[in-house]
């Protein structure tokens, strides 16, 4: 999966043509064997724009940022990607005429070394959801398979989660990197980021980093894309998908499958009901 | 003063014996007046039950929970209206998916089940009422005080 | 600093008894911000409140804890003491130890003293957050819709009406008049039914604020109290109304017969038709479902014959929008199916006919001219058994509450068959005789005295048919014999029961019903007439049974409520209203849809202050918010704020403990 060179022409030819302000893409990274996503300002920076199998951040959340922010950008989606940028414009958060998208039929995404990432492995989306060139051969939609790490945290008794999620809770130093990742964090004044907000308290306690991210991963319940821009901005390598994979699970399960993102003006999961959702849990 | 010192002041025989704090919200226009008619009949219940009123199930935040929990609560019941009867129209219905999440969540991090339950109780459900309570309170005590996630200064 | 008073109240025994009151204010004082602690026997009397009033004035109060029974009983009477004395009254908590602690640990006196101690603890933290709160007022619609047109509805409509309020009265069948235009006589007093009915009809389609809509229903309620939005469905009847000048021409020269549903199947009538003689509006409805003309394209007769043009095939349901400041649901009752006492023959046997049925047959306008005869061979009955509780008072039939009306009407057949049929003799099987009104227990003697009828105490086991008899036989428990009667006809008193949609119509309005179906009331004992939704109110059978004097009693209450509702031009709206905080607000509109009243919409506001450049945020209509909070819940930078319930009350509500 290597669409370097279309996608330099047709950024090239956006610039030319003055119909983008910035175009959002990967470049190799100076330091690292990773790649780095950067704005390109104009057609003489295109030449160090790359799209490969490295390409894994997810683009959408630069939208967020001056350079973008209420100007036309051209912008590189992958299949999560998409649906991230769909909740994005649902969200009102950025309009879709601002937007040039291209969406990328995603043959899954290698790690440092090579191999593929772990949630590519359980892809269920790899088409862009929206675009306006697409790239690659479409897949169609996958069935759903959940995470098999969020899967053995189940089977573990109240004990083992208990001593796992402590310790977890325990190494959190609050840099909000997560947050700062996450496309669809894009509340000005966070609510975990608080020193004086009623329910949180911006402190390394357990007590208050399990209310930070216990409320952070409910606000992105059927919201998450599974994009893991989070776990890789975590400077304590803490597993945050698995408690998004557990809510995205709950939530496929148990709310007529749904998936964030998949149409423009779909709502997040808990944005709407059905008169079916499961009753049986309640006495 | 915290809920074990008084326990202890106020009781002489159960000096020893734990017993849980289980909070309660509960909607005005269903729950929380099918508590009353509880009491208006006299039927008992055990009286480690705290409840707080709100409008609706659905004024529920899930950090409300979690925020019991960390405090002095070991365990949380939430009630509302019964799925078609909430007198706001719709608020139990978007209170119900939040409930199924977050309870899932909370056992994946470790929370035992019978910690955070839910119902849906009517205005004239008095009889139900006192067996919700009895039935949380009786679930909480067997699972011993919650030592999980509490705030720092309380353990 | 915060200074708090709280107020312990004994409630006479009921929470002095089970609680060490004395111990709990010792407790309570020891709190820092309470300034001032007190304890009464009846702190909602005039000397209690006093306590309360001068308490805030001379402790320089800044919220109070009256600890007591449930909020739902006096916290508007105590946020009332509060107003007198100057504070606002929204700085009120109410700590409830009565229903909460007291009548529910009766047999716990240390846990429930501990408990009350934790509740009025909750209480003073909460109060501490409270915020002065200001009252709303909203424009109220001076126009009322009550739903449902019979005895209770008109009378309603006509009590609303003469106080000058426009009144829109819906009914879903061709005519208003209801049930009470079935009855032959009405019990205690015999009178023709119609004939008293007639009058009030008449008045209320042509009374100058009555507008009458029949043959129509209601399809939605949107809104709140003052401010409702009805959508009503009129129902294609293809009959010109202004044109029809009620001649019977069509009716008579229709070709098609139908069961007549207003007699229970019993006769037929036409496929254009009036439910009954003297059916307000006098104008005829086609059946679409039996017309041939409508169904086939065939006949046209109809048409053919109106000398005012008034036929429209071509006509079609309409829907209209009113705007309505109250609603009076009066929806009345339906007769329920005896067909799971299947040892009673029902279904089986032509002769086993239900009490409303029989009421058909003796009506003079009824399909046999007011002669009771036997269905299966148009004989005139002279044995006739009649049986009361038919799935009233029986749990396996699922109906534990009792009809109250069957003893009365059962009673009234007595009578009548007597005057209709002198040598009839009836049996009439009872469990009990409930006749409990005015004039009613000399009504019942006047049946068991007057006429040839043998009341017999117990129940009937089975009916079955020998020869053109039906054998009917049950027991005689005052004898403690069983009995055998060889009946002609036999007449079941069947339960009443709520109309199979009225929890769907309760869903629509937004009001609550029981595990029955019948609509409920706000309070059994002290708001009969309202429901828990503002501005909504009940009146007849649709909320318990009941005989027609009390309908018309309850229809005129919940008349004199929408009165009183519509006497300020604007109505005071409880200030526990959502709003939005926008500094907080991303604009990601997500709070829209939670909001069932559409009370959130958005405005553009500028990014920074002097900034041209604008963004969106949400925006709440405090006339339309009802102060649910899902709003509150759902916004993930909790920018939607609940006055009254905010975030930091609720938690130093749960810290407190």
């Amino acid at each position: 999966m290597n669409y370097t060179k279309e996608i330099q022409e047709i950024a090239k030819k956006l610039f030319d043509e003055q119909k983008i302000d910035v175009f959002i893409g990967y470049q190799k990274s100076k330091v690292s064997k990773n790649q780095i996503p950067f704005a390109f300002k104009n057609a003489d920076e295109i030449g160090s724009l790359v799209f490969d199998k490295q390409s894994s951040h997810n683009l959408v959340n630069y939208l967020k940022f001056e350079h973008s922010k209420n100007k036309k950008a051209a912008i590189i989606v992958k299949g999560c990607d998409s649906r991230s940028l769909n909740l994005c414009i649902t969200e009102n958060q950025v309009k879709r005429e601002n937007l040039y998208v291209i969406g990328i039929c995603c043959e899954g995404i290698d790690n440092e070394n090579g191999e593929k990432e772990e949630r590519c492995k359980n892809c269920v989306f790899p088409d862009p959801a929206l675009s306006d060139t697409i790239l690659g051969n479409p897949k169609g939609k996958i069935a759903y398979t959940p995470d098999p790490e969020m899967l053995e945290m189940n089977n573990k008794s109240m004990e083992e989660k208990q001593e796992f999620w402590d310790k977890i809770f325990g190494s959190c130093i609050r840099c909000n990197a997560c947050r700062h990742s996450c496309p669809l964090c894009y509340c000005d004044k966070c609510v975990i980021d608080q020193t004086d907000s009623t329910y949180h308290h911006a402190s390394t306690s357990k007590a208050n980093a399990s209310m930070a991210l216990l409320t952070w991963s409910l606000h992105l319940a059927g919201r998450c894309v599974d994009c893991r821009n989070c776990e890789k901005a975590c400077p304590q390598n803490l597993p945050l998908h698995l408690l998004h994979k557990q809510n995205e699970a709950v939530i496929y399960d148990n709310f007529q499958n749904h998936l964030a993102g998949v149409n423009q003006n779909d709502k997040g999961a808990f944005y709407k009901f059905s008169y079916d959702d499961p009753d049986d849990f309640i006495l | 003063m915290t809920n074990s010192e008084t326990l202890q002041e106020t009781s002489t025989e159960k000096e020893t014996t734990w017993e849980p704090v289980i909070v309660g919200f509960l909607c005005n226009w269903c729950s929380y007046a099918g508590s009353d008619l509880t009491g208006t009949s006299r039927l008992q219940y055990p009286a480690n039950i705290r409840i707080i009123r709100v409008p609706c199930s659905s004024r529920i935040d899930p950090v409300f929970i979690i925020k019991a929990l960390q405090s002095h609560a070991d365990g949380v019941l939430i009630s509302g209206c019964h799925p078609g009867d909430c007198h706001y129209i719709t608020g139990n219905y978007f209170a119900r998916r939040r409930f199924l999440v977050t309870k899932q969540l909370l056992s994946f991090i470790g929370i035992e089940d019978e910690r955070v339950q839910y119902s849906w109780v009517s205005a004239a459900e008095g009889a139900k009422f006192a067996k919700v309570v009895e039935k949380v309170t009786e679930g909480v005590k067997k699972l011993g005080p919650l030592k999980f996630l509490k705030r720092e200064d309380l353990l | 600093m915060a200074r708090v008073g709280v107020f312990v109240c004994y409630c006479g025994a009921n929470i002095g008894d089970y609680v060490d009151v004395p111990k709990v204010v010792e407790e309570i004082k020891k709190i820092k911000e309470v300034r001032f602690a007190f304890d009464y026997k009846y702190m909602c009397s005039d000397p209690g409140q006093t306590t309360i009033k001068d308490a805030i004035i001379r402790e320089k109060l800044t919220s109070v804890v009256v600890a007591a029974c449930s909020p739902r009983m006096h916290e508007k009477t105590f946020r009332k003491a509060l107003l007198e004395a100057g504070m606002n009254p929204y700085l009120l908590e109410v700590a409830n130890i009565r229903e909460h602690s007291s009548w529910v640990h009766q047999k716990d006196k240390v846990a429930a003293t501990k408990k009350a101690v934790d509740l009025i603890r909750m209480a003073v933290s909460k109060s501490i957050a409270n915020q002065q709160l200001h009252e709303i007022s909203v424009p109220v619609t001076k126009r009322a819709l009550v739903i449902g047109g019979g005895i209770a509805g008109i009378q309603a409509a006509l009590d609303i009406a003469d106080a000058h309020i426009p009144v829109l009265l819906v009914e879903r069948s061709p005519s208003i008049g209801g049930r009470m235009a079935q009855l032959d006589e009405t019990f205690p007093t015999l009178d023709c039914s119609q004939c008293i009915m007639t009058p009030k009809m008449v008045d209320a389609a042509s009374h100058p604020f009555i507008e009458l809509m029949t043959y129509s229903e209601v399809i939605e309620l949107q809104g709140f109290v003052g401010n409702y939005k009805a959508k009503i469905k009129r129902k294609a009847s293809y009959v010109k109304f202004d044109a029809c000048t009620g001649c019977g021409a069509c009716w008579q020269k229709c070709p098609v017969k139908v069961d007549n549903e207003f007699n229970f199947g019993q006769g037929k009538r036409k496929a254009i038709y009036t439910p009954f003689a003297q059916a307000v509006p006098n104008k005829p409805v086609i059946d679409a479902i039996h017309c041939t003309m409508l169904t086939k394209g065939k006949c046209g007769i109809c048409e053919k014959v109106c000398e005012k043009g008034a036929i429209d095939y071509k006509m079609t349901d309409e829907v209209i929008e009113r705007e309505i400041g109250a609603v009076v649901v009066a929806t009345g009752y339906d007769l329920w199916d005896p067909k799971p006492y299947e040892e009673y023959g029902v279904g089986r046997y032509k002769d086993v006919i239900t009490s409303l049925e029989f009421e058909r047959m003796v009506s003079a306008g009824g399909p046999t001219n007011g002669l009771p005869i036997r269905p299966s061979d148009g004989e005139v009955p002279k044995t006739v058994v009649f049986l009361k509780c038919i799935g009233s008072r029986d749990e396996s039939k699922g109906i534990s509450y009792c009809s109250k009306i069957c003893c009365m009407y059962t009673a009234k057949h007595v009578m009548l068959l007597h005057h209709k049929v002198h040598d009839s003799h009836s049996f009439v099987f009872y469990m009990d005789i409930r006749a409990n009104g005015k004039g009613y227990e000399e009504f019942v003697k006047r049946a068991q005295v007057d006429t040839a009828s043998t009341y017999l105490r117990g129940r009937v086991s089975k009916i079955y048919q020998k020869g053109k008899k039906l054998i009917v036989q049950g027991e005689d428990a005052q004898i403690g014999q069983q009995v055998q009667i060889e009946a002609d006809l036999v007449v079941l008193a069947n339960a009443i029961v709520p109309q199979k949609d009225a929890p769907e119509l309760a869903r629509m309005l937004g009001i609550s019903y029981d595990r029955y179906g019948f609509l409920s009331e706000a309070h059994p004992k002290l708001r009969p007439v309202e429901t828990t939704k503002a501005g909504v109110y009940l009146a007849g059978c649709c909320q318990a049974p009941k005989d027609i004097p009390e309908s018309v009693s309850q229809a005129s209450a919940a008349a004199a409520k929408v009165m009183g509702l519509f006497a300020s031009d604007r109505l005071k709206k409880d200030p526990m209203v959502s709003t939005v905080l926008i500094e907080n607000c991303s604009g990601c509109q997500n709070c829209i849809p939670a909001c069932p009243y559409g009370a959130i919409t958005t405005e553009e506001i500028p990014i920074m202050r002097g900034s041209k450049d604008l963004r969106t945020v949400a925006k709440i209509n405090e006339g339309v918010c009802q102060g649910c909070g899902s709003c509150v819940a759902i916004c993930r930078s909790s920018a939607a704020m609940l006055s009254g319930y905010t975030d930091l009350q609720l938690m130093k509500e749960v810290i407190a403990l």
